[in-house]
């Protein structure tokens, strides 16, 4: 059976490049110079970011006080929770040798505490917080995260819900400082600023109504809280209700089961212009916050800070040592290359 | 010989002959033949010299008895080439099937008519002439074209790309997926010993969905299509680049398991290293940085750059396609990110997308 020319050529794939496999490409070729140029200057950013980086955390002061230990006999109160409308506080004193220069930031600590267990993360309710849904009427599913926390004994629902709202870090913290070895005065702190642009503004919002209490009516407090959320700070309408700072920054999960989070700046006024002088503090803490059931252990630091943050030195080290190891790569890599470069020309056949 | 007691014998001494003199015979329909003078080397199927067996429809229907086929199969394979002509195609089938079966060897029939279509179908890779004959061949076969002169740039050409590009170096396209798999999973297990093993994922919900399907499978999808090791004028001259296919040298469980350890120490350098920088950091304005949403989304980020590097790394080849894919994933990702994270999106979904305000 004879075949037409044209039936033939129906058949004939396009002989364009794409389906040809003749894309116009680009062919990688590592030569010598390239890979090792490339290794020099990577080595070359590494060690200097990693200098860098490890100079600005070392000239950053910080101290942490832990004061589970300390603070022992409050930690037994705590631990059995029948008595938690006794007070208890307790008074540390310590000495700074040097001035703290510049702004200071006071921070509580936890330790063991898994802020990012699963459950607990997902033990929230966003549409609550943000003061649109504060009843949680309408999405069934909320009311499943926040179990066991979304409603009280009577069926109030509690606001805000969830256990991660429920566990908030209660203890208070205030610094003295002891001027001249009399009378201890207190150092201004400042409540505000301490969390995020977004989440002050966007992500947490009271429901809308002129009185707080009257906007919350009908919910009840979550059942580890001394104060309903309406009376968080009663002096700053800014600062009540979902709006609180601290209720804020405890809100935000910690990555990993040691974290700390910022408590209180220093209010550079009065004696505390340039910073903390030095000189002898102490710090009175009304413990509240029970960890000793579960190993943990609360400390308090004070730390000032730099452009590249905390005094955090891995990412410094890391960068150094990658540095370091690619320059070894390199200076390896150059030796074997200088010493194949020797034997001239030996043409070698494709494998 | 007419019986199958001939053809056996006939067979045999053949067989004797390939380890013997300078010898032709020619009884029979049998015909065997020197073609020169062979060593002393008597190895089992390593004989030195060029042999040819020919053979004709009629012997070989005795030849393939169950009893009397692995004599020939033996000598078949010493020679260097069998001609089996005048044979039906229902021989030729068999004949494909008792290489296929007894011998451990990838086989290709090609033909061009109707009689052929059964030894397509037998062998492991069929491939039809379409032309004089008509399309059945085709219909049935693998892969098809107008000449047999196109074979050799099958083979030599698409046959060896395509095997480069699955395997070569562990970590093009079966290698590639482990690798970004195992980059991306076994980081939860380390995460576990930090969050109570409680099952936390280190990604946010929508990372984990759209890794594979976005971020991901664009690159290596055109490093599959597209990449070359050699030009295909190159491959046509030097034959010899066929043999690492043959040999299976490219993936084997040796290099699987490099490409496993690879992916066990990127998702250890993956997690560690963050895990590092944010355990004792605070920003530099004192704010909370080290909370669970920031951890994650830096994972996810140096995730997707490394694992896209990694393949910018692989590609030898790289045409606009490739760019395209590799920087749009990149760029993609981060589109995606920006718009989760903002707050409008948090406006109308307050629950489904809980990062606002990360990046």
């Amino acid at each position: 059976m004879k075949r037409t020319s044209e039936e033939s050529q129906s058949r004939l794939p396009d002989n364009s490049a794409l389906k040809q496999q003749q894309l116009p490409a680009y062919r990688l070729q590592l030569t010598a110079t390239g890979v090792l140029s490339g290794f020099f200057a990577t080595g070359v950013f590494c060690l200097g970011v990693g200098i860098i980086l490890i100079l600005s955390a070392k000239s950053i002061k910080e101290i942490e006080i832990k004061y589970t230990k300390i603070c022992g006999n409050c930690a037994k109160l705590r631990e059995d929770a029948t008595n938690f409308d006794k007070e208890c506080t307790c008074s540390i004193p310590f000495y700074l040798s040097e001035t703290m220069q510049g702004n200071v930031y006071m921070y509580y600590k936890l330790y063991g505490f898994y802020q990012n267990l699963y459950r607990y993360i997902l033990s929230r309710s966003n549409s609550q917080l943000m003061g649109t849904d504060l009843k949680i009427v309408n999405k069934e599913k909320d009311v499943g995260t926040c179990a066991p926390f979304s409603r009280s004994h009577d069926g109030t629902p509690i606001a805000p819900c969830g256990a991660i709202a429920n566990s908030i870090f209660n203890d208070t913290i205030i610094l003295s400082y002891n001027l001249n070895s009399s009378i201890p005065i207190e150092v201004p702190m400042l409540r505000s600023g301490i969390t995020w642009w977004t989440d002050k503004y966007v992500k947490f919002q009271n429901p809308r109504s002129k009185n707080l209490s009257i906007a919350f009516a009908g919910t009840t407090k979550p059942p580890s809280w001394a104060k309903p959320v309406y009376e968080l700070d009663q002096e700053d309408p800014e600062n009540n209700g979902f709006l609180n700072d601290d209720f804020i920054v405890w809100m935000r999960a910690a990555a990993f089961p040691t974290f700390k989070k910022l408590y209180r700046r220093l209010n550079r006024i009065q004696y505390f212009t340039e910073g903390l002088p030095a000189g002898n503090y102490s710090f009175n803490i009304t413990y509240n916050f029970p960890v000793t059931r579960f190993r943990g252990e609360k400390s308090v630091v004070l730390s000032t800070l730099t452009w590249s943050g905390g005094s955090n030195l891995f990412l410094g080290l890391a960068y150094t040592v990658t540095g370091a190891v690619t320059w070894l790569a390199f200076f390896s890599m150059m030796a074997i290359h200088l010493m194949l470069k020797d034997r001239k020309n030996t043409v070698q056949t494709c494998i | 010989g007419n019986t199958a007691v001939e053809v056996r014998e006939e067979l045999r001494k053949a067989k004797e002959n390939l380890f013997g003199q300078n010898r032709s015979s020619s009884n029979g329909h049998v015909v065997f033949e020197k073609q020169q003078l062979e060593l002393d080397s008597v190895v089992e199927e390593t004989i030195t010299g060029d042999y040819a067996l020919i053979i004709n429809g009629h012997s070989l229907a005795h030849a393939l008895e169950s009893d009397v086929k692995n004599d020939l199969l033996e000598l078949a394979c010493m020679c260097k080439t069998v001609v089996c002509c005048r044979v039906t195609p229902l021989q030729k089938a068999q004949v494909v099937e008792l290489v296929r079966n007894y011998r451990n060897a990838v086989t290709l029939a090609i033909g061009d008519g109707a009689n052929d279509v059964s030894m397509i179908k037998s062998a492991h890779i069929g491939v039809g002439i379409s032309g004089q004959e008509g399309l059945q061949a085709v219909l049935a076969s693998d892969y098809s074209f107008a000449q047999f002169r196109y074979l050799q740039r099958l083979l030599l050409v698409h046959g060896r790309w395509s095997y480069f590009r699955m395997c070569k170096f562990m970590c093009k396209f079966l290698g590639y997926f482990f690798y970004k798999n195992f980059a991306f999973t076994l980081v939860h297990f380390w995460f576990g010993f930090f969050c109570g093993f409680s099952a936390q994922t280190v990604y946010d919900q929508w990372f984990i969905t759209l890794f594979n399907i976005v971020y991901t499978s664009l690159p290596v999808l055109a490093m599959g299509i597209f990449d070359q090791d050699v030009s295909d004028q190159n491959s046509m001259d030097y034959p010899q680049l066929y043999k690492p296919g043959q040999l299976n040298l490219l993936f084997n469980k040796r290099q699987f398991f490099i490409c496993m350890a690879h992916g066990i120490y990127t998702s250890l350098a993956l997690f560690f290293i963050p895990y590092g920088a944010f355990y004792n950091v605070a920003g530099e304005d004192g704010q909370h940085i080290a909370d669970y949403q920031s951890f994650a989304v830096t994972m996810a980020t140096s995730l997707v750059i490394v694992v896209s590097v990694q393949i910018a790394l692989d590609t030898s080849y790289w045409t606009v396609i490739n760019h395209v894919f590799i920087w749009g994933s990149i760029a993609t990702y981060f589109s995606i990110l920006f718009t989760m994270h903002s707050n409008g999106i948090f406006g109308i979904f307050p629950n489904q997308f809980p990062f606002v305000g990360n990046v």
